[in-house]
């Protein structure tokens, strides 16, 4: 009897215990972590992709120590001589261990958000067909924007091969799986990818402008700015042309350089303000070359707008620095894409070439500077207006990330720098214009190799 | 004999005695509650009895009434953790009174695994304890330093020799691949937070001075060290007792009168010797320099001092072409005179050390309640200057007898404890250890006019303008790290009645650190941050203002744990013992960390200027608050259970179900099954080994369970981080990044646990003997893989390895002399780890060879042989053939192999593991009158590490100091040697991007090095002054003791490096030498 009410003392002490403990369990574990979310609603997603964007390489500005734009002498800190010299001077084979390094495993984490957009693009919950599309519009944009830059700067230019579809440049990444290990693919289709996603694009795409401050996503006037550039790297004028005509049917104007920059985030000709090219960063580190400063005549207005003088030597970038500074694509590119395609597309295309080329000067110039050009450009032959279209080219869009890949795809020159009484040399046609894949890429696939 | 037996005759048949009585306790005269009172078999058989079994139990009270049958007149009393009284019957006996003394025999006592008590002689699982004393602690800090060498199959690597850093402790190996691998640290039942070791696999982690909960235990708290090992006994303590358990219990009051203990120890340590770093000498470097200058070797062309003052003179290309003739006789003797500076580097960075501890304790009590109190202050130095710890402890523990029923007790554990170290930059270069091994010889760290000289060699291809010093550094930094901890146990306990109780205890936490890192104006780390942010646009000024810097940094850790337990034991006819326990545990954690930082900060007057960042891009590189926070919560249930048969045989089993809070993992994860069963065989209480007068104990256990894991980092679906960025100006969203791919194969990861043991001890314990044998298979571990890049991910967290650890584990103490004044006792632990990867999926990018049949900690190196004829490494191919590296790796233009993965996987040569195969531990103690001396050795056998090379022959940096390997290298007349040249980018450039970039030569095998060692640990010589002195004085004991830590060290060859323990890593501390002068006085 006594070992009875001992064991019922003991089943209600346990049946207690397991009472408390259960009832109020699953509540205790239910603990929504801060800042953690599975990425499920179009708003999710939206703030995902933000974040693609924000994580876009600027890898257009470390290019820019490549070109001819900037001079790195004794003035420049150690620490910016430490991580750039190396680039400037085109020392790939032994660059110092401190040197920056052009990005890669970015442009695909870019593109894998992108990807992992397009896929799910019937599963996003909570959000109209018009928001989805235009999100699935931008991932294709930014998947075909991240393999342009990766094409062009490890891979050989399109314009100087032979067979682009026998050159390999870059994986080409088009799924999310994490353990499809790629190899290179050929320049040729890398271009033919592109052109697709930009025509997938396309299809989706429904925001035509942004709001200021949002103005960094791809809207559907983009769609042919990229194409415009695309086409003139491949040399395609005809395409080129095109795409440039459409973009100028919607956007024609440009920027009045007395009260804004043409590059600024808010300026009326910025078609899309994503990259800041030129980071505090770079920004600080190089000197203007005093050649290219040069190059802008005293009626050039843009040649006070641009850049500032310390000193004779010490001549800064001063359209760059600051996110204000934020510009991938903008009218004043567009314009001088269409001369140039104009007057390589075609014998009668030389009128059109001279006009996009003398409405970009015309912004540009004070009035009797203008003038003057107006009739030299006017009375130009067709190989003295090529040069005059690249080098207001230069002009236009130096520090803006295009100089680099504009050598590259056109005459890839001998270009010379000093520096500490050493002479340096990018012979040309020289392979370093192509930048040699990162070794932790290689490390991290071996495909890359081959 | 034979007259008890005829008395017992004449009794009256079936008549019978009725025995009662009280069983108390000696010393403190508190009755004994559940003490069994029993008549043994023999006893019975000896009178003639029918009744199998005749036992009672004595109650709460510690009362018992016992009816003995006719012709018995002797009983047995036992109880848990005391000597059996025998109690001879003469007829019926009330009152009777049966005092019971504390015993010290091993099988009696009692083991204290957090959750329970467990009688040894029921003991299932494979447990260990160690008793805590000042000649087992030394004079490490905090008690995981002192567990080196003490237990078997728990190996602990010492990874810096820093004041209060914590040794990495392994149990039976390596468990898990992924997520900590340390153990479960465990006080009086509460698991601790906060008691992981950073992973030190970047010198972030080193330079970080940071303090896990164990170091705010005071060691001469605490009573026992409990440890462990297999599945039988951590299945309890769920999913976070995979690696081992290890179980504190802090000293407790006894009753009596109150006893108080004072200790003190003043502990020496001479200054770290750096000639074992074998380093060049002025004059060495000098003329190193000068052959370099003159040579094609044109990486960092421009540093040292030589270069330099060449350079000023304006004869560098004199010199390039005409040598050291060419130069004027000024540069000769501006050169020269450098060679007569030799800096004492060791003396300017290392220190001799004092450090001090006290201890006071007092305890007592009395029925009703006993008590503990200490408090304890113990201050650190480290061999580097600038470093050191001190910690104040206070504790006080208290336990109530409220009532017959109810017990309650109530302990606080509250520590103070500052660590001090040097402020390093970001990228450690001005780490002291690193620096005692690059600062140049000829270096003078002040100039003539007293003056700080500053070093410009310290990082970089360019002559740094951020000057360093080391003495300004120190003068101008401050790296504080601050902790408070509070701990507080509260626990109860409810008799029910002689069977059933319940007990709860609830535990607080709480850790509250604050590091304090302070640069003045005046100092490299400053200059540094000042450079970064200089601007053209401002005048090439930075926008920092005026002055110097302060990070501030607070870091909370919180935890509550409440427990509630059942648990039930009962005896059955004497014969069956039945144990049950069921129980509830909850528990809930909150970190929350704040990290806020001041620009223009003056110590003085503690004042911080505005910062007007140029824009936003500014303000986010250089942030000046950061805030995080984060919650989980726990639930578990348990319960364990065993069976005894006639006190030999024992059946137990466990189980806990384990839930947490899971985010992105499905719902049916959220609880985690472990579980366990056991077994024991008391053989030498068997009937034909019972007689056997020399055998006092052989025991076989067997134990199996299984645990699942899940881990929570990884997730089946795209998961991510909520953030703010600016990506225009004036426009701040929200986004979500997404830090790693989802693992869309995520499974369980499974432990499966085998061990076995024998425990053996003869000779009335004079030799005591157990061996342990375990299988402990892991299968889905989940473990970090690399990815290529394309993925846009570096790595990600998959389920992807199985893994074995077999080992066995034999631990000896002996008592090898006992005669009259005269004790030597010698106790050996000794275990055998193997680990094997038994499956791993090897990604197709992966270039180094996968781990399938060896150990986790597997090191491939490529093997190397010899030099070519331009002093180029050259290697053996898997066919044995001597290539060089172009033709081993097929190296296309770009200095990238052009082999497939899977071919570079097959280069490589498997030379060894990371972890030791064998460890453990010797310590050998002689008595003699009032004397003891106690030498303990540790061992460490079978283990490499792969060293950085002495220098890198693409990047060999000639501005900073080096050992003396590079005299040796190859050169057009110095053939003879294994050291290759130094390469020049144009030679062989696919070669030169292999070794510059892609970090070739450390993947030799020259550079995987044996770190095989035994180390001296304590050498103790302690004398007990005899009692009448004492007594005399009004004291206890007194004990004066002398000891060394750590006097030598016997290694494979560790030339070069200062300790075979830290050979990997050339930012650790050395591991000190001290000693110490200790008293022990209790009165």
């Amino acid at each position: 009897m006594k070992r009875m009410e001992k064991y019922k003392a003991i089943l209600k002490g346990l049946a207690l215990s397991g009472l408390v403990a259960l009832s109020s369990c699953d509540n205790f574990l239910d603990i929504q972590p801060t800042g953690r979310v599975i990425i499920t609603t179009a708003e999710e997603y939206r703030s995902m992709m933000t974040e693609a964007y924000s994580i876009v390489p600027e890898d257009r500005g470390l290019a820019t120590f490549r070109s001819d734009e900037f001079v790195l002498n004794s003035t420049v800190a150690q620490e910016d001589l430490n991580s750039y010299l190396d680039i400037w001077r085109w020392e790939d084979v032994s660059p110092d261990a401190t040197t920056s390094q052009f990005n890669w495993r970015a442009y695909y984490q870019v593109i894998y958000e992108a990807n992992y957009t397009i896929e799910s693009k019937d599963k996003i919950t909570e959000g109209t067909q018009v928001e989805i599309d235009q999100l699935v519009g931008e991932s294709y944009m930014l998947r075909a924007y991240m393999h342009f830059l990766l094409v062009n700067l490890y891979g050989e230019p399109y314009t100087t091969l032979a067979d682009p579809y026998s050159s390999k440049a870059v994986p080409l990444k088009l799924d999310t799986d994490p353990y499809n290990v790629l190899t290179r693919s050929s320049v040729g289709d890398i271009y033919d990818q592109i052109l697709s996603d930009i025509d997938s694009a396309e299809e989706y795409l429904n925001v035509e402008t942004w709001e200021t401050g949002f103005n960094y996503r791809f809207n559907t006037i983009s769609v042919d700015a990229l194409r415009s550039r695309v086409y003139l790297y491949m040399g395609k004028w005809e395409e080129s042309l095109a795409a440039s005509r459409r973009v100028l049917e919607k956007r024609n104007q440009l920027a009045d350089i007395n009260s804004i920059l043409p590059n600024h985030y808010t300026s009326v000709e910025n078609i899309v303000a994503l990259e800041q090219v030129m980071t505090p960063y770079y920004d600080r580190a190089g000197k203007v070359n005093r050649e290219v400063y040069d190059m802008y005549s005293s009626g050039d207005l843009r040649r006070n707008k641009y850049f500032t003088r310390q000193t004779a030597s010490n001549i800064i970038v001063a359209k760059g620095g600051s996110s204000e500074y934020s510009c991938s694509f903008r009218v004043g590119e567009i314009y001088l894409n269409a001369a140039e395609a104009a007057l390589e597309n075609s014998e009668s295309g030389i009128g059109d070439a001279r006009n996009y080329l003398l409405a970009v000067m015309k912004a540009r110039y004070n009035d009797s500077y203008y003038a003057e050009r107006e009739a030299v450009v006017n009375a130009m032959s067709r190989d003295e207006l090529r040069e005059e279209i690249y080098a207001e080219r230069f002009r236009e869009l130096a520090f803006e990330g295009h100089r680099w890949f504009d050598l590259r795809r056109t005459t890839r020159p001998q270009l010379t720098k000093t520096y500490s009484g050493e002479t340096y040399i990018l012979e040309q046609n020289d392979s370093r214009y192509t930048v040699r894949i990162p070794s932790d890429a290689v490390a991290a696939n071996p495909n890359l190799a081959n | 004999m034979a007259v008890l037996l005829v008395l017992a005759c004449a009794m009256p048949v079936l008549a019978g005695v009725s025995v009662s009585g009280k069983v108390i306790d000696a010393a403190t005269n508190e009755p004994l509650i559940g003490a069994t009172i029993i008549v043994p078999e023999d006893v019975l058989k000896k009178a003639g009895s029918n009744v199998r079994n005749v036992n009672a139990l004595t109650d709460i009270d510690g009362n018992f009434t016992i009816t003995l049958p006719d012709g018995v007149d002797f009983m047995e009393c036992r109880y848990v953790g005391y000597t059996p009284e025998s109690v001879e019957i003469k007829g019926d006996v009330k009152d009777m009174l049966i005092a019971m003394t504390s015993s010290t025999t091993e099988l009696e006592e009692v083991v204290v695994t957090g959750y329970q008590k467990i009688e040894k002689r029921k003991l299932t699982a494979s447990i260990q304890t160690v008793s805590v004393n000042d000649n087992m602690v030394g004079s490490a800090m905090s008690i995981d330093q002192a567990l080196a060498g003490q237990i078997a199959g728990l190996s602990s690597m010492t990874t810096s020799g820093a004041p209060g850093a914590s040794p990495k402790i392994r149990i039976r190996g390596t468990a898990s691949l992924n997520g900590t691998q340390d153990p479960l640290w465990v006080l009086d039942g509460i698991p601790l937070q906060d008691t992981e070791l950073p992973t030190m696999e970047d010198l972030q982690d080193i330079d970080e001075i940071y303090s896990t909960s164990i170091a705010g235990i005071n060691p001469s708290d605490i009573e026992t060290i409990t440890v462990l090992k297999d599945a039988a006994a951590t299945a309890i303590y769920g999913a976070r007792a995979a690696n081992g358990v290890i179980v504190i219990t802090t000293k407790s009051g006894r009753s009596g009168a109150p006893r108080v203990n004072f200790s003190t120890r003043l502990t020496v340590g001479p200054k770290t010797d750096i000639d074992r770093l074998n380093l060049l000498n002025s004059n060495e470097k000098v003329d190193l320099e000068l052959g370099l200058l003159g040579s094609s070797f044109t990486y960092r062309e421009n540093k040292g001092q030589v270069a330099r003052i060449i350079e000023a003179a304006g004869e560098t290309n004199a010199y390039k072409t005409g040598g050291w003739n060419a130069l004027s006789q000024a540069t000769q003797s501006q050169i020269n005179s450098l060679r007569s500076i030799n800096t004492d580097w060791n003396d300017i960075l290392f220190r001799n050390t004092f450090s001090q501890e006290y201890n006071v304790s007092i305890s007592g009590g009395n029925e009703k309640m006993t008590y503990y109190t200490s408090v304890g202050y113990n201050d650190d130095q480290g061999n580097v200057v600038g470093v050191e710890a001190n910690r104040l402890n206070v504790t006080a523990k208290t336990s109530y007898r409220l009532s017959r029923k109810l017990r309650v007790g109530a302990a606080l554990f509250a520590n103070r404890r500052v660590n001090k170290s040097n402020l390093t930059d970001a990228d450690g270069f001005t780490n002291p250890v690193y620096y005692s091994r690059r600062a140049n010889p000829y270096q003078l760290p002040y100039n003539a006019d007293g003056s700080y000289n500053y070093d410009i060699d310290i990082q970089g291809r360019e002559d740094s303008d951020l000057m360093f010093n080391v003495f300004e550094e120190r003068d101008g930094t401050d790296y504080e790290l601050e902790t408070k901890s509070i701990t507080a146990i509260f626990d109860g306990e409810f008799r029910f009645n002689d069977e059933f109780k319940v007990v709860t205890q609830i535990g607080l936490q709480l850790d509250d650190a604050n590091k304090e890192e302070i640069a003045d104006a005046d100092t490299y780390a400053m200059r540094k941050d000042k450079e970064r942010t200089t601007l053209a646009s401002l005048d090439n000024q930075s926008f920092l203002p005026d002055g110097g810097k302060k990070t501030a940094s607070s870091s909370v850790n919180r935890q509550v744990t409440w427990k509630f337990q059942g648990e039930y034991s009962d005896v059955f006819a004497g014969i069956h013992e039945l144990e049950l326990m069921g129980g509830t545990e909850i528990r809930k954690t909150w970190y929350e960390s704040v990290n806020s930082t001041g620009y223009g900060y003056d110590r003085k007057t503690l004042q911080t200027k505005p910062v007007i960042f140029p824009n936003e891009e500014w303000a986010e590189l250089y942030p000046l608050y950061a805030e995080t926070y984060s919650e989980n919560a726990f639930a578990s249930f348990y319960a364990t259970g065993s069976y005894t048969l006639l006190n030999r045989y024992t059946i137990g089993g466990s189980v806990r179900f384990d839930g947490s809070d899971m985010f992105g993992v499905a719902k049916k994860y959220r609880f985690l099954p472990l579980y366990s069963v056991s077994g024991l065989w008391r053989l030498s209480d068997e009937a034909f080994l019972n007689e056997k007068e020399w055998l006092d104990n052989l025991a076989l256990r067997v134990s199996y369970g299984i645990q699942g894991n899940i881990d929570k980092n990884t997730s089946s679906y795209v998961m991510g981080d909520y953030n703010n960025v600016t990506i225009l100006p004036g426009n701040t969203e929200e986004i979500i990044s997404v830090s790693s791919p989802p693992n869309s194969r995520l499974r369980w990861e499974k432990t499966k646990t085998f061990s076995t043991g024998v425990d053996f001890g003869v000779l009335n314990n004079a030799l005591n003997l157990s061996v342990d044998f375990y299988n402990r298979n892991g299968s889905d571990l989940i473990a970090t893989r690399m990815l290529a890049l394309e993925s846009g991910y570096v790595q990600m967290l998959v389920n992807w390895a199985s893994m074995r650890n077999t080992g066995v584990e034999v631990s000896i103490g002996s008592r090898n002399i006992h005669i009259k004044d005269f004790m030597w006792m010698t106790n050996f632990n000794f275990a055998y780890n193997a680990n094997k990867v038994l499956r791993e999926e090897i990604p197709s990018n992966q270039t180094t060879p996968g781990r399938v049949g060896y150990p986790v900690g597997a090191l491939f190196a490529l093997k190397s042989a010899g030099l070519d004829d331009e002093g180029y490494p050259l290697f053996y191919n898997k066919q044995g053939e001597v290539v060089t590296a172009t033709e081993l790796l097929k190296l296309n233009s770009a200095g990238a192999s052009t082999l497939t993965a899977e071919e570079q996987r097959d280069l490589y040569t498997y030379i060894g593991s990371t972890d030791p195969l064998f460890s453990g531990g010797l310590t050998n103690t002689f008595t003699y009158k009032n004397w003891e001396l106690s030498v303990n050795f540790i061992f460490n056998l079978k283990s490499y590490v792969r060293c950085t090379p002495s220098y890198n022959p693409a990047n060999y940096d000639r501005g900073m100091n080096s050992n003396r390997d590079i005299l040796n290298r190859w050169t057009p007349t110095n053939t003879n040697t294994t050291f290759p040249t130094l390469m020049n980018s144009t030679d062989r450039p696919a070669e030169y991007i292999q070794y510059s970039e892609f970090g070739l030569y450390e993947m030799l095998d020259t550079w995987v090095k044996r770190n095989d060692h035994v180390r001296l640990q304590n050498l103790r010589l302690a004398y007990t002054l005899p009692e009448e002195i004492t007594r005399k004085a009004n004291m206890e004991r007194v004990t004066v003791a002398v000891e060394a830590r750590n006097l030598f060290v016997f290694g494979a060859d560790y030339t070069n490096y200062l300790d075979p323990e830290t050979m990997g890593n050339e930012f650790a501390q050395p591991i000190p030498k001290t000693f110490s002068f200790n008293l022990n006085v209790s009165f």
